[in-house]
């Protein structure tokens, strides 16, 4: 019998007609697999049959055969089989329970009712085994993306489960946060955990996987690694149009939220027809230097100059956007609301979201909803353009739809900024990277061929 | 200090602060109330706005019953007849009575003030008893919820400006609203899923933190008790007497046994300054 063994499992979500699973075979015994699949293919449903939150904890039409550590997942509640599988989510600001490190990694010790002596050595074990010992006695709220999802995983290795389940446990994480993440991974499956990640940057994990499946429209449909092919270059960084104009200009700025300055003597500037990538670990000032350049934070000293023109911001979230019935009228506001002059048509178009132009955008899957937020900024020509992460759980589709926007704009003699820790996008747009932090701001230039 | 103990004194100030009309015990347990926030308070956890909305809510309930109680021998100012409720001659017993009424809010909000305070809400959670774990663990959870819900709001305020957003009209915040509200709709339910994948629900829960239990919090129990019980059973006897200052003012009466009795209370502050 297999760790997981599901045999013609379909699943309907309530209130919709199509199958997000369509007769899905799988066993798995060992090890650790990856699951890969654009956004949209079904893998959050599967492994969320693993521990039964499908159909528990979402109802919908369940059939077929799904079994898990030999129970039957349709008779097992999810408390039941979290006693044997663990499940880190996708956002590690979302999962945290309780305010301090090792409280939140004992919470599912609590809830099995483990004796107090043990849950103490368990939570040392998790919290070692996850490299984050060090952060004993830390409150959450201080903890960066990475190490949140570290103590996730801390939490969740703490009950010692036979099968981990991970739903893009890397697309909020830096490089270094990835790999110690990736690195506590191959740790509980050396100790013998079987795993199974779901990930969208699946060359981070490759390379520790024993196997990797490919989900398609509800099927696991083959192995290999395929769907993450290097980014060509969109941006030409020899373009001799490119920084002809000053864009944005920070001159000494020192600069941070409440008062307090977390960037120090910046002296930056991007011109028209360049695209700036801002990299660095997370929590290192990113967000504040877009913010900084955006107006949206006054700088504490120091002048910032912007070209006229509008500005189009993407934070970190994007979908949070979207409040409007349908993708159309998402555009349509931005484009009445900047008084400008485009047509909705178009952008959507661009976007590639004229088939789903009349949906509501919060039920469009993750990788549409990313691409309908990126649309509904896009919206009426901007001239300096800044993204926040703007990565962060993408598909392919949507990667390519993005880097495509980029190069739209600084084909037209706009410019962009983008925070990102993607060293695909990065290299698929960036005529410029500058490097943040401790403070300050590194600029990488020139690249080959850079701007003037 | 055990947020046990701490809420033992805190029911302690309530009891008597509530059970007494007397400005002079509701302003010995301000007072306590006042020594153990700066005894103990955290540094930056709202204490001055909590004792600025202390201030307005006694200053309404003075100005309320100064306005609308029209006894008393000695006219300060006579409002026009006309006017409702409030027309009619405004007296110093009024006044005097309004502003121990202010006090005796004051007194009571302060006496629970530390608990929010002095305590994280997890330890007020870890605090409940056992039969109300669960419910602690979804309110801990709800909790840490809410610096991110306020953050996401500052967030999505500042993308929707840079769409073209401005606050004018009522009609312009659903843009803001409905994203904010969705955003931690959606938050919420991966908090739920993140729990019930965490065995949230098991079964009966062990607890991780050990609510340390010193000599100091058998004191403040001992004495939040006696002090609370002492002045309870004085003023039902008559030997706390109360104060009415109609029709004509007077001042109140103190009792030594009643007064040492909300002297009491003072018992945590000095432990800590110690």
């Amino acid at each position: 019998m297999g760790t997981v063994s599901f045999a013609g499992l379909h699943y309907t979500y309530p209130e919709m007609a199509s199958r997000a699973l369509d007769g899905v075979e799988l066993e798995l015994d060992s090890g650790l697999t990856l699951l890969t699949g654009a956004s949209g293919s079904g893998k959050s449903t599967l492994l969320r049959v693993c521990n039964g939150l499908i159909p528990h904890f979402h109802g919908g039409v369940i059939g077929g055969s799904a079994r898990v550590l030999g129970r039957e997942v349709v008779r097992a509640s999810t408390r039941e089989l979290a006693r044997d599988v663990g499940f880190v989510f996708q956002d590690p600001e979302l999962q945290a329970v309780y305010p301090s490190v090792e409280r939140d990694a004992a919470f599912g010790l609590e809830n099995l009712g483990i004796a107090r002596g043990e849950m103490l050595s368990r939570v040392d074990d998790a919290l070692e085994m996850c490299g984050i010992a060090h952060l004993r006695g830390r409150a959450v709220a201080t903890l960066s993306g990475g190490e949140r999802q570290r103590l996730a995983l801390a939490g969740v290795l703490a009950m010692r489960p036979r099968l981990l389940v991970l739903d893009e446990p890397l697309s909020q994480l830096d490089p270094e946060g990835a790999a110690a993440l990736i690195a506590a991974l191959h740790a509980a499956v050396q100790a013998g955990t079987t795993a199974l990640v779901a990930e969208h940057r699946h060359h981070l994990v490759l390379e520790r996987a024993d196997r990797c499946l490919v989900m398609l429209e509800g099927r696991v449909t083959a192995c290999g690694p395929g769907g993450w092919e290097k980014t060509a270059r969109l941006v030409a960084r020899d373009d001799p149009a490119a920084s002809s104009e000053l864009s944005w200009r920070l001159h000494r700025v020192h600069a941070g939220p409440a008062g307090v300055a977390v960037l120090h003597d910046l002296d930056l500037a991007g011109g028209t027809g360049e695209v700036v990538a801002l990299t660095g670990a997370n929590g290192s000032g990113k967000t504040t230097l877009l913010r900084t350049i955006a107006g949206l934070l006054p700088p504490l000293s120091g002048s910032v100059e912007r070209s006229p023109g509008r500005i189009a911001y993407l934070p970190q979230n994007p979908s949070a956007l979207l409040h409007r019935a349908t993708v159309r009228s998402e555009i349509d506001w931005t484009l009445r609301r900047t008084h400008s002059g485009g047509r909705a048509d178009t952008v959507l178009e661009e976007m590639g979201l004229t088939a789903v132009a009349e949906r509501d955008p919060r039920d469009l899957s993750s990788g549409q909803r990313q691409r309908a937020a990126l649309a509904s900024v896009l919206a009426g020509d901007p001239s300096l353009l800044l993204l926040d992460e703007p990565t962060r759980g993408m598909d392919g589709a949507a990667r390519a739809v993005l880097t495509a926007a980029l190069a739209r704009v600084a084909g037209r003699g706009g410019s962009a900024v983008v925070a990102t820790h993607d060293p695909q996008l990065v290299a698929a747009v960036a005529t410029r990277v500058v490097d943040v932090g401790e403070g300050v701001a590194r600029d990488r230039r020139p690249l080959v061929g850079a701007p003037r | 200090m055990s947020t046990r103990s701490l809420a033992a004194w805190s029911a302690a100030g309530l009891v008597i602060a509530l059970s007494t009309s007397n400005p002079v015990y509701r302003g010995v347990v301000l007072l306590c109330a006042l020594n153990l926030l700066v005894a103990r308070g955290r540094r930056g956890s709202g204490t001055r706005i909590l004792l600025v909305g202390i201030g307005i809510a006694g200053l309404i309930a003075t100005l309320v019953t100064l306005l609308l109680s029209h006894s008393g021998e000695h006219v300060l100012v006579r409002l026009p007849g006309g006017i409702p409720a409030i027309g009619g001659p405004l007296t110093l017993e009024a006044l005097a009575f309004g502003l121990a009424t202010g006090l005796g809010l004051a007194a009571a909000l302060l006496a629970v003030a530390p608990l929010t305070l002095v305590s994280q809400p997890h330890e007020l959670v870890d605090a409940l008893p056992a039969p109300l774990a669960r419910t602690g663990a979804v309110v801990g959870a709800a909790l840490n919820l809410v610096p991110g819900t306020l953050r996401s709001a500052a967030e999505i305020r500042e993308a929707q400006r840079m769409r073209g957003w401005r606050a004018r009209r009522v009609v312009d915040w659903p843009a803001v609203a409905v994203p904010v509200v969705l955003t931690a709709i959606e938050g919420s339910m991966t908090l739920a899923e993140a729990m019930e994948s965490r065995a949230y629900g098991t079964g009966t829960r062990t607890h991780f933190g050990i609510q340390r239990w010193t000599r100091h919090d058998s004191v403040v129990l001992v004495t939040a008790l006696l002090g609370a019980g002492g002045f309870l059973a004085l003023v039902v006897s008559g030997g706390a007497p109360g104060w009415f200052p109609f029709p004509v003012l007077s001042a109140p009466a103190i009792s030594v046994p009643a007064l040492l009795c909300c002297a009491l209370l003072v018992v945590p502050s000095f432990h800590v300054r110690r």
